[in-house]
């Protein structure tokens, strides 16, 4: 397994692959049936401000600082 | 006539309920948001023979519910039974619709794929093999363009096939021998609730239990399986259970998906230009105010020359019936009541319909939903997620919809909070108020003093949601997580369709509770027979002057306290019981209002303020008690209206001779 770290760390611009979420009962389920699961390409579209635009294949997402604190992922290409 | 039931179901913002307008003919709001839709609604079509109910659902990113609107979606299609279900599926986001996929295909319904806004996938350049993703996932698949109506007739025929074809095969996910083992114990341990095995599929009972969905597991705590899978489950890590589900439903999708599925997307796009300049750090919050500013001189500007000829006509009219109907009470009742009453209510029709144009645009632009990004911040520091902005947003059009508009708000204390702080967004009925005395006594400055008021019920609003944070409901805020939709470009046809759909509903009100209220306020201003039309001696007069001395210190005499107590059963109301109570003249309601020696700009302005905060309608009302289950937060939400707003109008009053100059 390779480093991982939040994904609230990343700025504008910067790709990743999901490595592991750890959200909580509920919002992991919403989380994974957006696309947020282990081995997802994400790309931080937005993160000068509280919360984060994150896209994940097509869609994007408005992500909190603190939910994006609780995916963590890896450096692309790179699968956990 | 064969009746079968199709339930529409997806994720949010896929375009069901276009689909469903399409289908059925009907007209229910739709807009470029993830979710506009909290209800289920149903309507109906015949085809081949077949009655056809069609149940539109809220949109739901898994079968595991989250929030209020997922749980309606997901008990219409556990408990209900439909005889299909049609997953409309976003062209352009197959991935994540898929995995949707996978989870209904384990319900054992049987299921068609409307693969929609496939006209924009096809402009973006993506090829999709429908024959073999058909095949791959043994469903149906049909191109439909809701937009344009494109492909229904075989979305229907491919629907009442599959209702024809039974037994129906199976087609789940396989997930792994460690999974299955676990999956099997389960299904065996589940046969002794036969209950339960008679409702749902076992298989999809274990899958849910092992992913730890809360619902499943106390359907199984009620009855006699509960202690042997207790102690299945107590050997695992739900969570980890679940990402590895979850992880093996997108791995059967991508091994599919590259076969099938071409495209050129990805990189960056017009939305992400966009998101650029709107979201921007600095720049975000004062484009959201500019816009706003601009919505509210446009609402004022562009009509003011409509409401100008209606005003004349409508005073016309007024008074050739009071001059020329016999007898002279007939008269009275039509000009004065009547006409003096819905009509002062209609002059503002032009501004209620450049207003539901704005708001059309607003929501299917896609830049509500960034809004609520821009605004998470502060609305985080007063305790809500962003996502609450979007309700107090839709509460510009008509607080009813937007209370119920907080469904998709997964923590149920964030729900409530934003529930009790809708009413103080100020919508569209209490417009003609505003036009009105603005109008009247600010001229110019109209246009500012509207879009003042509309940003004294943000801040009241978002001020009260954080008292409520700090006293009665305390906790933490739910974390945000919202799908920014992409940006579309309304077309004119659509801007207008909503505006009208609105716009139509508002007339209807004019034609009933406008009318009643006026008919009313005539009455109680025309009796005890034989008092002068209006005056203090009449019943309005009495009533007036029983609660004069409750808002005197605000600066209101009794005929406006008349107009506020009616402004409860709708706020147009207040307008209506104004143009009543000063009919009999020759002269335009705001001519009248101008020569009231009791009112100046100061006391207009009070009078705005107090309008704006003063307690939800009967309708608004009505759902605070509907969604929060009880009269108790119902009672609340109008006795610290009451407060807030007679504590705002006396400052406001007593303030504004110093920046106004004169009282």
């Amino acid at each position: 397994m390779g480093a991982v770290c939040p994904l609230a760390l990343f700025s504008a611009g910067a790709e990743a692959t999901v490595a592991e979420v750890r959200a909580g009962k509920g919002m992991q389920t919403r989380l994974f049936g957006m696309g947020f699961c282990p081995d997802a390409r994400v790309r931080v579209q937005c993160a000068d401000r509280g919360s984060l635009i994150v896209s994940v294949g097509d869609a994007r997402y408005a992500l909190s600082r603190g939910i994006a604190m609780k995916i963590l992922v890896g450096e692309p290409g790179e699968t956990a | 006539m064969t009746e079968i039931r199709i339930a529409l179901t997806g994720n949010p913002n896929v375009g069901k309920t276009t689909l469903f307008n399409a289908l059925t003919g009907s007209r229910q709001h739709v807009g470029n948001w993830p979710g506009v839709t909290v209800e289920k609604k149903t309507g109906r079509v015949s085809r081949d023979g077949y009655e056809i109910e069609i149940v539109d659902l809220p949109g739901t990113y898994s079968l595991t519910a989250y929030s209020a609107d997922e749980i309606i979606a997901r008990n219409f299609l556990l408990d209900e039974k439909p005889d299909v279900v049609v997953q409309v599926v976003d062209a352009t986001n197959l991935e994540r619709n898929l995995y949707l996929t996978t989870q209904l295909s384990e319900l054992q319904v049987p299921v068609v794929i409307a693969l929609n806004m496939a006209d924009i996938a096809e402009a973006q350049g993506d090829a999709i093999d429908r024959a073999r993703l058909s095949e791959f996932l043994e469903i149906p698949i049909v191109r439909t363009v809701g937009t344009r109506g494109e492909g229904l007739d075989d979305l229907l025929k491919a629907a009442i096939r599959e209702v024809k074809t039974s037994p129906h095969h199976e087609h789940t996910i396989g997930y792994g021998d460690d999974v299955e083992a676990k999956i099997a114990e389960l299904v065996g341990a589940l046969l002794v609730d036969r209950n339960l095995a008679n409702r749902y599929p076992l298989r999809w009972l274990a899958v849910k239990l092992l992913e730890g969905d809360e619902n499943v597991a106390s359907k199984v705590q009620e009855g006699p399986a509960s202690a042997c899978v207790q102690s299945i489950l107590s050997s695992i890590d739900a969570d980890e259970y679940e990402a590895v589900m979850a992880d093996k439903r997108y791995e059967a999708i991508s091994a599919i998906l590259p076969q099938v599925h071409r495209t050129d997307a990805g990189g960056t796009t017009f939305s992400d230009m966009v998101d650029r300049v709107v979201t921007n750090r600095y720049f975000g919050i004062p484009i959201f105010l500019a816009l706003m500013w601009g919505a509210f001189e446009l609402t004022f500007t562009v009509a003011a020359p409509f409401m100008t000829a209606i005003e004349a006509l409508f005073a016309w009219l007024a008074e050739v019936s009071v001059t020329s109907i016999e007898p002279a009470w007939l008269g009275s009742l039509i000009g004065d009541g009547v006409i003096g009453g819905v009509g002062a209510v209609l002059t503002f029709l032009p501004n209620i319909f450049i207003l539901f144009l704005i708001l059309a645009f607003l929501e299917d632009s896609g830049y509500l939903a960034r809004a609520a990004f821009i605004m998470d911040r502060p609305l985080y520091a007063i305790g809500l997620p962003g996502k609450a902005f979007i309700p107090m947003l839709i509460g510009f059009g008509c607080n009813v919809p937007a209370i119920m508009a907080t469904r998709s708000i997964e923590s149920e204390k964030d729900r409530l909070l934003t529930i009790l702080v809708n009413p103080f967004m100020s919508c569209s009925a209490r417009l003609p108020v505003y036009v009105l005395f603005a109008g009247a006594f600010f001229g110019a400055r109209a246009g500012g003093v509207m879009f003042f008021l509309y940003v004294l019920g943000i801040v009241v609003a978002i001020a009260s949601a954080k008292l409520f944070r700090s006293t009665i409901l305390p906790g933490d805020v739910s974390p945000f997580v919202m799908e920014m939709p992409p940006y579309r470009i309304p077309t004119a046809m659509t801007s207008l369709m909503h505006m009208w759909s609105r716009g139509s509903l508002y007339l209807r009100k004019a034609g009933t509770i406008i009318l009643l209220g006026a008919v009313v306020v005539w009455t109680l201003a025309s009796f005890p027979y034989g008092v002068e039309y209006g005056s203090a001696e009449s019943f309005a007069g009495m009533l007036g002057h029983l609660i004069e001395p409750l808002v005197a210190p605000l600066g209101f005499d009794w005929k406006v306290a008349v107009a506020l107590v009616f402004g409860f059963f709708a706020k147009e109301v207040v307008v209506g019981s104004l143009g009543v109570l000063y009919g009999g003249g020759e002269e335009t309601l705001t001519e009248a209002l101008l020569v009231d020696p009791g009112l100046s700009a100061a006391t207009a302005l009070a009078l705005m303020v107090f309008v704006l905060l003063y307690m939800p309608c009967v309708a608004a009302l009505g759902v605070i008690k509907k969604e929060t289950g009880s009269w108790k937060w119902a009672g609340f939400s109008v006795a610290y209206g009451l407060v807030v707003a007679w504590v705002l109008a006396f400052v406001v009053g007593h303030l504004a001779p110093f920046f106004i100059g004169g009282a």
